[in-house]
């Protein structure tokens, strides 16, 4: 029981410690492919203690709704995190719900960051709440049946069941063909639920383009910290399903201290590398316009209904 | 022995060298009928080698059975006249001045290519080099088809290359089925793609594996053979090309293709039972037929009517065989040489008309009895024997292949017989047109030597299709007996 | 140094599914230059999954093919491609005949289609390529609808190589690769025909001022 709780606390405080980093590797790589310096690697920390110091702003036509939003979109995400297995592949919080819950935990996340932005009524908040929803709306079916693809070969759509399954199977992929299918539909939703090229741009307040920023534009002080740390917790939440759903290699399989340690380890690695690939993809590519964007989100659909599919048809 | 058959593919390569460095039409016109000469020569040693049912073989590379045999006097006989009649064709088209001397002599290049990649994909005995030979083939034509340049020659050339390299991948996906399912039986080796080798086992090889491939090389060199519903490139090359090209290409190119999915027929049938195969050359030779037919009634221009007609002599022959039995596949085969001489014949005589006239538009051309009695006679004779009347050989294989189909099944032969009647009445109702009345354009008049050689190949093919018309040759006959058991060794089993 | 049969055949697989995977990119792409590189890309997984086979069966030979389809269809067909899309002047998006999304659902259909085409003889062939042959029949058919669903010339040619490289894939997969004279001759064919087909766009391009095939329309019946 207390060995739960500690592993849940850790699990917590590894997640809330490392998402900036992530966020400030990307930065960085991005960077470094313009031929800056870039800032240091301590920037998005600094940037958040220095948020939380400051001052809140909020416009008087704001209601409730404004106020509470980023706190509900802080819980939920953490909340979700808990329940994806990071470094032993059954955490201890699994009974309290599957991958179902889990999006569902993010799409509370998102509805509340959609209301907010609508709430302080500037034309920006509103335009990218619209741009969200259509967003919201095309990812997460994909996530879903992604996930539910490799969630057929273990035999369950528990996060846990299905990374410890995997974890003790030989081999390096199950099953390729579907697996990667679910794997690509994954990455799609990763960079479009997260705000990346070529979805949408975090690095930009180009008013004709922005989707995330648009919505915080009226968030300051604290309450821009908690939303900004909550959508880098999301960021990360991603690339650890990716990393432990697909390649669960190296994740500790009993909950032993030094296989957690190792653990560890490994999934820095894993997700720095995943960083890595988006900072370059994001140097690499323009911004699709937004009417091509489902074009791009359809592809996610459609190649893990695929794999679904498939997995009935052939493997069933 | 060998030496012939080497002799026979080598010479048109040799041949497509030197034509690069001639320096003038007399030289080019001497080098060609010597070319004609050995492709002659060499392969009616080849013809009487292989008859009886012996094999020629050099190496494992290539090996003449009965059928390879008979590909080569078709592909010699057709290739030497057709070279007779370029010769006079583009000779005329030099004078003008419609294309220089370095063209002309590219041409020859490119023709000689041409007939060199089909000779050597009737002969090889692997299934993946011959797949490499007819692709090389398909190269060729696709510069030929598009010689003229024009707006039309190109779109023409385009419709052809976007549709047979796709039938020829699928041909090639074909292919890998067949060796997928060889090497299980006969190993990861080279004598896994040797069609010997391949009709030696064919009954021990997986069906399914056997089945998809048949379905693959069906579509994919379907689409070079000009069958139905993969056919729409047929009409616009046919009409675009240079008219020897056209004469080749029905000639020569469509019974190439057919001979690929015959072979890989005789493979599959052992294996899969002729209830297989049958049912699908059948439907699919129909289809062409009653597509053919329909078209003739409504074509305007006298080249694309000659190609329509080959879309439905090509479904004759695939009914033959889809039919199967003795008397199908003989009718079958027969047709095929029949075809090859009569179609050849008819796009001679067409080219001679464009010539004249420097239109394919039927409205224009009367009279060519009497304004070219050797042509318009040509076309004629050629049109009442692709009609079937007799005493043309197309008369007795369509009688033979109506026969073997009411054996099999009775509606098919009501079918097909319907389905001749309507192309005979479109192909004689067209073509009388042209040659009977009064001639009403005076068109250019041509020069004699042109005409010498127009004259040598228009009677060269009449004589050959007369001669076997009336009655079979020896040579022939000793190919036929060997061929008809290659395709029913096993069948009805 | 030997690996594991599973794990070789798993590698194998993984590597054939990538393939598969920049196919539906290539459909999702508007950009033709970008439909290049993705061509590039895919011939680069396919080289590489060739040596992985000839590495693991020992077939030498296949080390060739492999070589091979780095130098010509990773570098020199592009290389020709580019050239061509520049000379041209090619307006950069694609004209379709059928929207992204139905094209990425009919490839979806088309890539069960295959699998459930080829199912009964997978068994047949070797543990070590155990889905490579559908996934060679998935593209070869997605090449196939490429061509038919896109109307510029330079995006037939890529249909048609996309092909040509799905056929590969089926020789290697099926056979551990046809014997070296094959694979020579068949890359001999494809680079001429792609020489061939680059002449005749230029032609296309001459004569009519435009690659849109749609324009083709002279001939009928």
């Amino acid at each position: 029981m207390i060995e739960s709780v500690v592993i849940t606390f850790v699990q917590a405080v590894v997640i809330l410690a490392v998402s900036p980093f992530i966020v400030g590797l990307i930065r960085k790589v991005k960077a470094r492919l313009q031929c800056r310096q870039g800032p240091g690697w301590l920037q998005p920390y600094y940037d958040l203690v220095k948020l939380f110091r400051k001052d809140v702003v909020a416009s008087t036509h704001t209601s409730w709704i404004f106020t509470a939003s980023p706190y509900i979109i802080f819980a939920s995400t953490l909340a979700a995190v808990l329940l994806v297995p990071i470094f032993l592949s059954t955490v201890p919080l699994n009974f309290a719900g599957d991958v179902i819950t889990v999006v569902y935990l993010l799409a509370l996340g998102t509805f509340f960051l959609i209301l907010a932005g609508l709430d302080a009524g500037s034309a920006f908040g509103g335009m990218g709440s619209s741009r969200e929803a259509i967003v919201a709306s095309l990812t997460e079916p994909a996530m879903i049946l992604s996930i539910f693809a490799v969630g057929l070969t273990a035999g369950s759509t528990n996060l846990s069941t299905i990374v410890h399954k995997t974890a003790l199977l030989q081999g390096i992929v199950t099953d390729p063909p579907p697996h990667l299918m679910a794997l690509a539909a994954l990455f799609i939703v990763t960079l479009a639920e997260t705000g990346r090229v070529p979805v949408d741009n975090p690095a930009t307040h180009l008013e004709l383009t922005m989707i995330h920023e648009a919505m915080i534009l009226e968030y300051s002080g604290r309450y821009l910290a908690l939303v900004e740390w909550a959508s880098a917790m999301k960021l990360l939440l991603f690339l650890t399903l990716i990393s432990n759903i697909f390649a669960p290699w190296g994740i500790a399989t009993e909950p032993e201290p030094v296989w957690m340690i190792f653990g560890v380890a490994v999934w820095l690695v894993k997700v720095s590398g995943l960083a890595v690939l988006i900072g370059v993809i994001e140097s690499m590519f323009a911004k699709l316009r937004l009417f091509r964007v489902t074009d791009f989100l359809g592809l996610a659909f459609i190649l893990s209904l695929l794999a679904i599919i498939f997995f009935y048809i052939l493997r069933g | 022995m060998n030496l012939a058959l080497i002799g026979l593919i080598a010479a048109p390569l040799l041949s497509a060298l030197l034509s690069l460095v001639m320096k003038s039409q007399g030289s080019m016109e001497r080098l060609q009928c010597v070319h004609a000469a050995v492709l002659l020569g060499t392969m009616s040693v080849v013809v009487t080698g292989a008859g009886g049912g012996a094999e020629l073989t050099v190496g494992n590379f290539l090996r003449t059975d009965a059928l390879g045999a008979f590909l080569d006097l078709m592909l010699a006989f057709v290739g030497a006249t057709g070279l007779l009649y370029a010769l006079g064709y583009m000779g005329e088209e030099l004078i003008r001045g419609h294309l220089s001397l370095r063209r002309y002599g590219r041409f020859f290049c490119f023709l000689n290519l041409y007939l060199f990649a089909m000779l050597l994909a009737a002969n090889l005995d692997n299934i993946a080099l011959m797949w490499i030979a007819i692709e090389g083939s398909t190269l060729s034509a696709a510069l030929l088809i598009n010689f003229e340049r024009t707006k039309t020659a190109l779109e023409a050339g385009w419709k052809y290359i976007i549709l047979s390299f796709v039938g020829i991948a699928l041909a090639l996906f074909g292919t890998v089925l067949v060796y997928y399912a060889s090497e299980h039986v006969l190993g990861v080796r080279w004598e896994a793609l040797q069609w010997s080798e391949l009709h030696r086992v064919a009954s021990d090889l997986n069906p399914t594996a056997l089945e998809l491939a048949f379905v693959f090389i069906v579509i994919g060199y379907g689409t070079k053979a000009g069958i139905a519903p993969m056919h729409t490139w047929l009409p616009d090359a046919h009409a675009e090309a240079p008219t020897p090209v056209s004469a080749m290409l029905s000639a020569l190119m469509l019974n190439l293709a057919l001979y690929a999915i015959l072979r890989l027929k005789s493979i599959v049938d052992p294996a899969v039972g002729t209830d297989f195969t049958g049912p699908i050359l059948l439907g699919l030779g129909l289809l062409s037929i009653a597509t053919a037919a329909t078209f003739m009634l409504i074509q305007r221009d006298y080249k694309r009517l000659f190609a329509y007609s080959s879309i439905e002599h090509i479904g004759i022959v695939l009914v033959g065989f889809g039919a199967g039995g003795p008397v199908g596949v003989f009718g079958g085969l027969f047709h095929m040489i029949n075809h090859s001489l009569a179609k050849s014949t008819a796009f001679y005589a067409a080219g001679r008309v464009l010539l004249r006239y420097g239109h394919k538009n039927m409205e224009g051309v009367t009279g060519l009895l009497r304004q070219m009695p050797l042509v318009g006679g040509a076309m004629l004779l050629s049109t009442l024997a692709l009609a079937g009347l007799p005493p043309f050989g197309l008369f007795v294989s369509e009688i033979l292949i109506a026969t073997g189909a009411y054996v099999e099944q009775p509606w098919v032969a009501y079918t097909f017989l319907g389905l001749l009647a309507v192309a005979f009445a479109a192909l004689v109702y067209q073509v009388f047109r042209m040659v009977l009345g009064e001639p009403k354009e005076a068109g250019i008049i041509m020069t004699p030597g042109g005409n010498r050689f127009a004259a040598v190949s228009l009677m060269a093919n009449l004589m050959a299709m007369g001669y076997i018309g009336i009655h079979m040759p020896g040579f022939l006959s000793d190919l036929f007996i060997p061929m008809t058991r290659i395709f029913n060794s096993v069948s009805h089993g | 140094m030997v690996i594991h049969p599973d794990i070789g055949s798993q590698l194998v697989n993984f590597c054939s599914a990538l393939l598969l995977l920049t196919c539906f990119a290539i459909i999702a792409q508007r950009r033709l230059s970008a439909c290049v590189d993705l061509f590039a890309l895919q011939s680069v997984f396919l080289a590489v999954t060739a040596a992985l086979v000839a590495f693991l069966t020992g077939a030498h030979h296949i080390y060739i093919a492999a070589a091979l389809t780095v130098v010509i269809k990773a570098m020199i067909l592009p290389r020709i491609l580019k050239a061509v899309i520049e000379r041209l002047n090619v307006t950069r998006e694609l004209v379709l005949n059928i929207n992204i999304p139905s094209s990425l659902l009919v490839c979806g259909a088309l890539v069960i289609l295959a699998f459930y085409i080829t199912q009964p003889i997978i068994s047949l062939g070797f543990l070590l390529t155990k889905d490579s042959l559908a996934i060679a029949l998935a593209i070869v058919l997605i090449g196939f609808f490429t061509m038919i669903a896109r109307k510029k010339a330079v995006t037939q040619v890529i249909g048609f190589l996309v092909i040509e490289n799905g056929l590969f894939l089926g020789a290697t997969a099926a056979a551990y690769g046809m014997p070296l004279i094959v694979e020579l001759g068949v890359f001999f064919d494809v680079l001429v025909a792609g020489l061939i087909i680059g002449i005749y766009t230029h032609r296309l391009q001459d004569t009519f001022d435009s690659v849109d095939t749609t324009k083709l329309t002279a001939l009928k019946e």
